[in-house]
Parts: C-alpha cells; sequence; structure tokens
C-alpha cells in the first residue's frame, strides 16, 4: 500500500495549534457552576468504572476530541494529501496526446471521439496537479508540437487541452519523441506518457532516453474509407481511375463509392468489404484536360471516421512528352524515339531551342539553358565530384547494380563491357558521394558507373562512362534503360500516372514564378505561399482533408485535393506493441492514466462533516434541537 | 423555617405534636444503660423489686440476697438475682454542616433531635446533644442532663444551631467521644455525605458502649437531582469544583451510588446492633416519626 504525500508538508506546523487548542478548552469551558451540598456521591459517580469505560470517558471529553479531530483533519488538508499513483512522485510529466485522423473516430454509442476520451484522462490529471507537478502537452500525427511548456498553471493548461484537435493525417512517432527527447537535457524527465488509440506505425526509428508508458483509449467502431486513388494513362486522352476502399469491421461494410466531376456525381458503386480486406475499383475517365475528380464514399451504416470518406484527384491535361536528346548521342535518340505519347525535337543543333522540356538526354555538351525535371547526363561526371571521381582510359565492368532502382527495372547488365573506367580518387569512398547528394545505381569496378541526385522537384541521373564506348547500346537492356527514363518523365510530368495527394504537405504546384499567391484551406483559412524560381509552389501544410484553391487575388488559379490516404488509419487497428530499436513497448488498453490523487478535498467536506456532527450533538444535548 | 406560631413551646414543632412525642419512648435493641437508677431495667442483676434469676452463692456475696427458702429445702444457699433498673444515655448527634443547610435538612434534623431529647427526657434518660459546625459563636454541645426541665434546655439548644461549616461527620463523632462518658443510644443525624470512613467512628461508638442509630436526612435535590448538560459542581463545604459532562446521563449511576450509600451505611449500623434509615426532608415530621420511625421500631407509641 502506497502511502499518501503531502504537497504542503509545512502544513503540519499548524498541528501546534492543538496545544492551545486543548488549553483554551479546558480554560474556556464554560460549564454552568451548580452548587451541590456535598461533591462525595458525585465523586462516586465519577469514579464508577461504568463511567469510566473507554466510551464513557469518550463522551465526557467529546466536545475536545471533536474539535481535535476538526483540526487534524483540518490542518491535513492544508498539507494537501495526495494518494500516489507511483513509488515516487514525477515532477515532470509530458503528456504525449495523439491529435492523428484516427482519434476523431467516434464511438457508436456515447458518440465520443477518441480525442475527447484522451482529454477526459488528461484533464483529470491536470485537475490533481499537485504544487510541485509540472505537465507539458505535446501533440503528434505525422509530426509533433509542442502545446504548452511544463506547467502547473491548470488553467493555460487545460485551455491548451481544449483547443486541441484531431488532425487528418496519420499518426508518426518518431518526431515528437525526438521532441520530448530534447526536453531530457534541461528536465529531469523519467516517464514519457503516451496517449494514443494504438493505432500507429509499430516501427519506431529511435532510441528511447526514457522510460515509455504507451496508454489507449479503446478501438474506435467500425469503419470503411478510401485508402488509395490513383489514375494511369490509358491512351492519348484516356485515364483509369482506381479506387482502394477498406475497412475496419471483421464484418463486411457496405458503401455507395461515388465519382464526382466538377461537382457532379459522374459514377457510383456499391462495395462491401471487412477488415484485412480492401476492395480495389477502377473508373475509366475521358481527359484531355485538367479534370479535377473527387471519390466520395457513402457508408451503408454507422461509420466511425467520416474524414477518410472523401479523397480528390486532378487529371493533368493530355500532352505528349517534351524530350530533347543531345545530336551526338544517336543510340539514345533511336531508342527513345520508339517510345509512345512522346514528341523529340528533331534538331540537329546542338543546343535545345526551347527552354523547357520533360526529359533531356546529354552529354558532355550539355543543353545549354534548357531545364527539365528529369535529365539523363552520359558520359558527363557531375562537376561537384570532379575532384572524387577520375575517368581513365581503361576497361571497366559492372560489379552490382541496384536492381530495385525505376531507372534500372528489368535491366540485365551483367558482363557489359566498358571502354572507360571511372574511378574513384584515393581516400574517397560512397560516403562522400552521399554526402554531396549521389546515389550511386551502378557500381563499377574502380568506381561508380551511374549516379542519381534529386535536387527538389527534378531527379538527374549521371552516366560516369559514354554508353557509346561500351556493349550497352547492344544489350537487351539499353532500349529497357531508354523507356525506363522515358517513364520516369512521363511520372514526374504527371503524365502518365497521377496520384491523388495524402494530407500532411501538398505536392509541389506548378504556377508563376517569383509571384505571391493565396492558399484557401478546407477550413476556410488562408496561407500566403511565395512561387519560387522554378515556378512551384512547394512545401505548403495541408492538415486537413479537402480542396486547396491556389488563388492569386480573387482569381483561382488551380486547386489540388487531399485526402487521408492512409490504410493504418482507416483500419482504425491499435498496435500491440512499438518496436523500437532496442526494446518494445506494450501498449495497453486497461491501463488508465494514473495520476495522483489530492483529496484535500474529502478531509475538508468531512471537516465539515465533524462541525455538524458537533453543532448537532451539542445542540442536541441542551434541548435546542427537537 | 418554623411550623408553629410564637406561642408555642418551640420553634421546631407545634404543640400537639409535642404532645404526642411526650408519650413516645425509644426502642433500643439492647438494654445498654448505666449505673445510675432510671427506668430503663439494666441487663445486670440489680436490686428492684423484679426477680430476674437465681445463682450460686459464692464469697463474699450480700447475705440478704440469699434466698432462705430455697436453703431450707435443698441446703444450698442460692443468691435471688433481681433486675436492676438503670439510665440509658441518648446521644443526639446534629450534623450542622453547611451541606445540611440545603432545603429542609437542617429543620428536619433539628425537629428529629429535640422529638429523640423530649422523648428521652420523658423517659428519665440522661440526654446529651451534640451539633457539628463550625460557628464558634454558637455552642456545639449540650451537657448531659435529665429530667423533664431540661426540655427546655434541649429546644433550646437545639433552636439556636444555625450550622456552617466543613466538619466530616466521623471526625465530629471522634471529638464527641473524647466528651462523652455513659452507655446508651447514640443517635446520628446527618446527611452521611463525606469522603471519610464512617466505619471507625461507628465502631468507636459501639466500644463505647452505644447502640448507633443512623438517621440520613436527604433533601428533595439529592435524591431525585434535576440536572442535565455539561455542569461545574461546587462542593458547598469545601469550594471544590468537580466538572461533569451530560449530568443527565449519569442520573442512574448517581441513584445506584445513593442506594449503594444507604445500603452500606444500614450495614454498617445492623453489623454493630444499631439502626439506620434515610429520609427526605420533603417528608413532615409526622410522616417520619409516626409513620417510618414507629414502622421500623425506633419508637414506642
Amino acid at each position: 500500500m502506497k502511502l499518501p504525500g503531502f504537497v504542503n508538508l509545512f502544513g503540519a506546523w499548524f498541528l501546534l495549534a492543538l496545544i492551545p487548542l486543548i488549553i483554551l478548552y479546558f480554560l474556556k469551558l464554560r460549564r454552568p457552576k451548580m452548587e451541590v451540598p456535598s461533591l462525595a456521591l458525585w465523586q462516586s459517580v465519577v469514579n464508577d468504572q461504568r463511567v469510566n469505560s473507554p466510551f464513557q470517558k469518550f463522551r465526557r471529553n467529546l466536545l475536545l476530541l471533536l474539535q481535535i479531530l476538526l483540526l487534524c483533519l483540518l490542518v491535513l488538508a492544508l498539507m494537501q494529501p495526495f494518494l500516489q499513483a507511483d513509488a515516487e512522485v514525477a515532477e515532470y510529466k509530458p503528456l504525449l496526446i495523439d491529435c492523428s485522423a484516427s482519434m476523431s473516430a467516434t464511438d457508436e454509442f456515447t458518440g465520443k471521439t477518441r480525442l475527447e476520451l484522451v482529454k477526459e484522462r488528461v484533464r483529470a490529471q491536470i485537475d490533481n496537479l499537485t504544487g510541485d507537478q509540472r505537465i507539458s502537452l505535446f501533440a503528434f500525427s505525422n509530426t509533433g508540437r509542442r502545446l504548452t511548456e511544463f506547467s502547473n498553471d491548470r488553467r493555460a493548461l487545460l485551455k491548451a487541452l481544449e483547443a486541441l484537435q484531431a488532425t487528418d493525417m496519420p499518426g508518426q512517432l518518431d518526431d515528437v519523441l525526438r521532441m520530448a527527447a530534447a526536453y531530457t537535457r534541461t528536465f529531469p524527465i523519467k516517464t514519457v506518457t503516451i496517449l494514443t488509440d494504438g493505432n500507429l506505425p509499430d516501427q519506431v526509428d529511435f532510441e528511447l532516453p526514457f522510460s515509455l508508458d504507451v496508454q489507449r483509449v479503446d478501438a474506435g467502431g467500425p469503419n470503411v474509407g478510401i485508402t488509395e486513388m490513383s489514375a494511369r494513362r490509358s491512351g492519348p486522352e484516356e485515364w483509369e481511375v482506381f479506387v482502394r476502399v477498406s475497412a475496419s469491421s471483421v464484418d463486411l461494410r457496405g458503401a455507395e463509392l461515388q465519382l464526382w466531376e466538377d461537382g457532379e456525381q459522374r459514377e457510383s458503386h456499391q462495395v462491401e468489404v471487412s477488415n484485412e480486406e480492401s476492395e480495389r475499383l477502377v473508373f475509366p475517365v475521358t481527359a484531355n484536360q485538367t479534370k479535377p475528380l473527387e471519390a466520395r464514399l457513402v457508408p451503408a451504416g454507422f461509420d466511425s471516421l467520416a474524414v477518410d470518406n472523401r479523397v480528390w484527384l486532378t487529371l493533368p491535361a493530355a500532352r505528349p512528352l517534351k524530350v530533347w536528346v543531345s545530336p551526338k548521342l544517336a543510340s539514345w535518340r533511336h531508342a527513345v524515339r520508339v517510345q509512345p505519347n512522346l514528341d523529340l525535337e528533331e534538331s540537329e543543333t546542338a543546343e535545345p531551342r526551347g527552354a523547357e522540356y520533360d526529359l533531356l538526354i546529354v552529354d558532355e555538351d550539355g543543353a545549354g539553358s534548357a531545364e527539365a525535371p528529369v535529365k539523363l547526363f552520359v558520359g558527363v561526371v557531375p562537376s561537384d565530384l570532379q575532384e572524387l571521381i577520375k575517368v581513365e582510359e581503361d576497361v571497366s565492368s559492372v560489379v552490382d547494380w541496384n536492381r530495385t532502382a525505376p531507372m534500372l527495372r528489368h535491366v540485365q547488365l551483367a558482363d557489359v563491357q566498358i571502354g572507360e573506367q571511372p574511378r574513384l580518387a584515393v581516400g574517397a569512398a560512397t560516403k562522400d558521394l552521399e554526402e554531396r547528394g549521389y546515389e550511386v545505381l551502378i557500381d563499377g569496378n574502380a568506381g561508380p558507373l551511374m549516379l542519381q541526385r534529386r535536387e527538389g522537384l527534378s531527379v538527374s541521373y549521371w552516366f560516369t562512362f559514354h554508353t557509346d564506348r561500351s556493349t550497352l547500346p547492344y544489350r537487351v537492356g539499353f532500349p529497357i534503360i531508354a523507356a525506363n527514363v522515358v517513364e520516369a518523365a512521363l511520372k514526374q510530368a504527371s503524365l502518365s500516372e497521377v496520384v491523388a495527394a495524402a494530407t500532411g504537405v501538398l505536392p509541389p504546384i506548378s504556377v508563376d514564378a517569383n509571384r505571391s499567391y493565396t492558399i484557401r484551406t478546407p477550413d476556410g483559412e488562408t496561407l500566403s505561399a511565395e512561387a519560387n524560381v522554378a515556378g512551384t509552389l512547394d512545401g505548403i501544410a495541408a492538415s486537413r482533408v479537402g480542396r486547396y484553391d491556389v488563388m492569386d487575388g480573387s482569381n483561382i488559379v488551380t486547386s489540388i485535393g487531399t485526402g487521408l490516404l492512409s490504410g493504418t488509419e482507416t483500419s482504425l487497428k491499435p498496435v500491440e506493441e512499438l518496436r523500437f530499436s532496442e526494446l518494445t513497448v506494450a501498449t495497453d488498453e486497461a491501463k488508465q492514466l494514473d495520476s495522483d490523487k489530492p483529496f484535500w478535498w474529502f478531509l475538508a467536506l468531512l471537516a465539515f462533516g465533524v462541525l455538524m456532527f458537533e453543532w448537532w450533538y451539542f445542540q442536541r444535548a441542551r434541548g435546542v434541537m427537537v | 423555617m418554623s411550623d408553629t406560631a410564637p406561642s408555642q413551646l418551640t420553634t421546631l414543632f407545634d404543640n400537639s405534636t409535642l404532645n404526642q412525642i411526650e408519650r413516645m419512648r425509644l426502642k433500643p435493641n439492647r438494654r445498654l444503660t448505666n449505673r445510675a437508677r432510671g427506668e430503663h431495667l439494666s441487663g445486670k442483676g440489680g436490686s428492684s423489686t423484679d426477680f430476674a434469676d437465681f445463682r450460686d452463692y459464692v464469697a463474699g456475696d450480700d447475705l440478704r440476697y440469699v434466698d432462705w427458702n430455697i436453703f431450707a429445702r435443698l441446703r444450698r444457699p442460692y443468691i435471688k438475682q433481681f433486675q436492676h433498673e438503670e439510665e440509658m444515655h441518648v446521644v443526639l448527634l446534629v450534623d450542622a454542616s453547611t451541606s445540611m443547610l440545603f432545603e429542609d435538612k437542617m429543620l428536619r434534623a433539628k425537629q428529629l433531635a429535640a422529638a429523640f431529647g423530649i422523648m428521652g427526657l420523658q423517659n428519665v434518660e440522661r440526654v446529651s446533644a451534640y451539633a457539628i459546625h463550625a460557628r464558634q459563636d454558637q455552642p456545639w454541645m449540650l451537657p448531659p442532663g435529665a429530667g423533664r426541665t431540661r426540655i427546655r434546655k434541649l429546644l433550646k439548644f437545639l433552636e439556636g444551631i444555625e450550622g456552617g461549616g466543613n466538619i466530616p461527620i466521623e471526625k465530629a463523632i471522634e471529638t464527641m467521644l473524647r466528651f462523652h462518658r455513659g452507655r446508651g443510644v447514640a443517635i446520628i443525624i446527618s446527611d452521611f455525605l463525606t469522603f471519610g470512613d464512617v466505619s471507625r467512628p461507628l465502631n468507636l461508638l459501639y466500644s463505647a458502649g452505644l447502640e448507633v442509630w443512623g438517621l440520613q436526612v436527604l433533601a428533595e435535590s439529592e435524591i431525585h437531582p434535576n440536572v442535565q448538560g455539561d455542569l461545574r459542581f461546587v462542593d458547598s463545604e469545601t469550594q471544590e469544583t468537580l466538572d461533569i459532562t451530560n449530568a443527565s446521563e449519569l442520573l442512574n449511576v448517581y441513584q445506584d451510588q445513593r442506594i449503594w450509600l444507604q445500603n452500606a451505611l444500614h450495614s454498617m449500623c445492623r453489623s454493630r446492633q444499631g439502626r439506620f434509615m434515610s429520609v427526605s426532608s420533603g417528608m413532615t415530621l409526622p410522616t417520619i416519626l409516626f409513620e417510618h420511625l414507629c414502622r421500623q421500631g425506633w419508637i414506642l407509641r
């Protein structure tokens, strides 16, 4: 049994008031005097064993005992006792509150969301806060944010708690744990408490510097939602729109999936899914220009989570891929030309005529000032790697290649003979390349043969050897590589495949360069954003599911919609344990948020009861009360 | 204070009551008498005309008491014994301490003492009276005397007792015994509310040849106290205090203690061949005398 603790131990000094109380009791007890002939009989009465029985003694000094009891209760209440939740009193308690989309799942019967349940627990924790305890509130979804500093200001804590709302984003622990870990350097934090519904990735890339107390509320009710929406070009103006519907319930859940175009319902389809299963539906759509689509799911019964029932997807306008290939790279030009939906600039000039392309395949002569989101350099070592990679006149061969890279998918490079030998400088290593943002796709016997680098939206591929000085153009893999690079360019230009944007950050939006725009969010709020030199708006936070309008003044330039699109969130399935780098932490539904429970109010109430009893008893004895 | 008119013989009771008292006499359990001749028959052989018994003659006996008729028949001398009439000493001990000043206790005690004294004097007994008080200005003792002429002195002595002070009954008895000579009856009229031990003075009385008659006079407020709540009792004699909480709830114990005290005093007196009775000061004198005392055999009508 844990002994109660006291917040205000100095209050015990008030127990010294017992001394004057007892003295005053005997000094100031105003008993009516009554003269009797002799005390002999009354003295014998007082000495009688019955009168001196413990109970009778107690009754004789009942007033004093009640007053002592009253004082003790008041002093104890003043000392602010509390029942300790843990063996030792935690002074600093970081509470990490899950605000991911699944926390807005409602209970079918109570109508309360998971977040409301968590708030109730945290509210009790704040109400029971003792004097030397400090709480800091953190909220997390896909990222973490601190709501309050460590504080015992109940009003401020409750205000921050009440303002907390669930976001439309999936939950991730990493960020918020790192934030909490940062606080361990300045505060003696022993345990960090996570309040969640358990709908989190079970693998967390984090080394815990503190003990973790994961407490979860019960899982939400049945739910059905859209977890995936994408479109793939099936013809010059034909698209196939894929929508995946998942459910959290074990039982089959029925719903009507509707596809809306420009505010009009175009198609609908009945789906029935159950837990661990999903149904993928395909809608053929014709679009020769930009077309916004919206998938709506109308559940047949109770649906715990509404936020995953709507997803937006914008189909881009149909156009051919704009490609320029250096005139010297005849093999590449020949391989690219055969690809469909492609506009290859047939020009014998050394530099492209246009300024913007979707794909540039260039040699050491470069492409002038032309830009493209996908570039392929052949026989070129990046300028910032010149000191690390030297190309020597020697024969080299392929040692290994990244088979999972999209660029090298379905490509066999074994036995390719290369007449040049890119060689890493003495002392240089692959990590030096990686530090400069390059990823090695093909390793040669002396150095990297192919590199990849991503810069923002653009990606560039670098063959450090000239393919014409190798047997690669004669291999089956060469046209495949050409097809892969075209496919990458198509994807980058959203011409072959487009995926609905998930909440979090809006995908880059192409607008006029160096201009200011206003983003109107689904909540009705407006954000300001500045287009960069390349004419893209990026890094725009999108925490809500819905349509985001990019406005230039009062004109809508373009719109982009987001959806939750998280199978984990839609499933509402709690993880039983979280696996960290070195240990596993169980999530416990039954475990309640343990807090120190003050009971000074109970003692004060008891003191009031004693006071009332005393008043009643002695008034009754004197016959005042009937 | 007075039950009688000024023309009465005494202020303690009226003449009709006096007349009734004069026709009564005390009825002691034992025949404890003095050598002086009186109207009480002595237990010893005497010279009265009433024959008592015979006994063998021993050398030195007065030959005048030899029964010559028996000697003539039996040829052996027998001494004829006669009952000896001697006077009995009646000692009246009236508690006049402060505790007796409550309600009618003092008056009733003086009336009873006067009644007992008159009965003794009317029957040619020696009567002495002692008042237990601490008043220096008042007599505390009436020397022994006999004869009807002592009645007025006795009444005057008793009427003059005002009482007061704190003298325990046991000490008063011991003091009295230092002055007293003679056998008879010691009538103690008191409330017997003392912290001391009464058994020792009773033993002394018994040893002194006095039959102990204890008459406890209690006020109505002592028999049925009407108290409640938290009180501070003040002893009228010592001014000592005693705090009582919820006095009303202690009344049962109080009654038990009062009955226990009566029983203890009764037992002490009976074991010394005496008598004990407790009366209320609220009773009238005739009621006490003619109903209770007569019925209990203390006095004869």
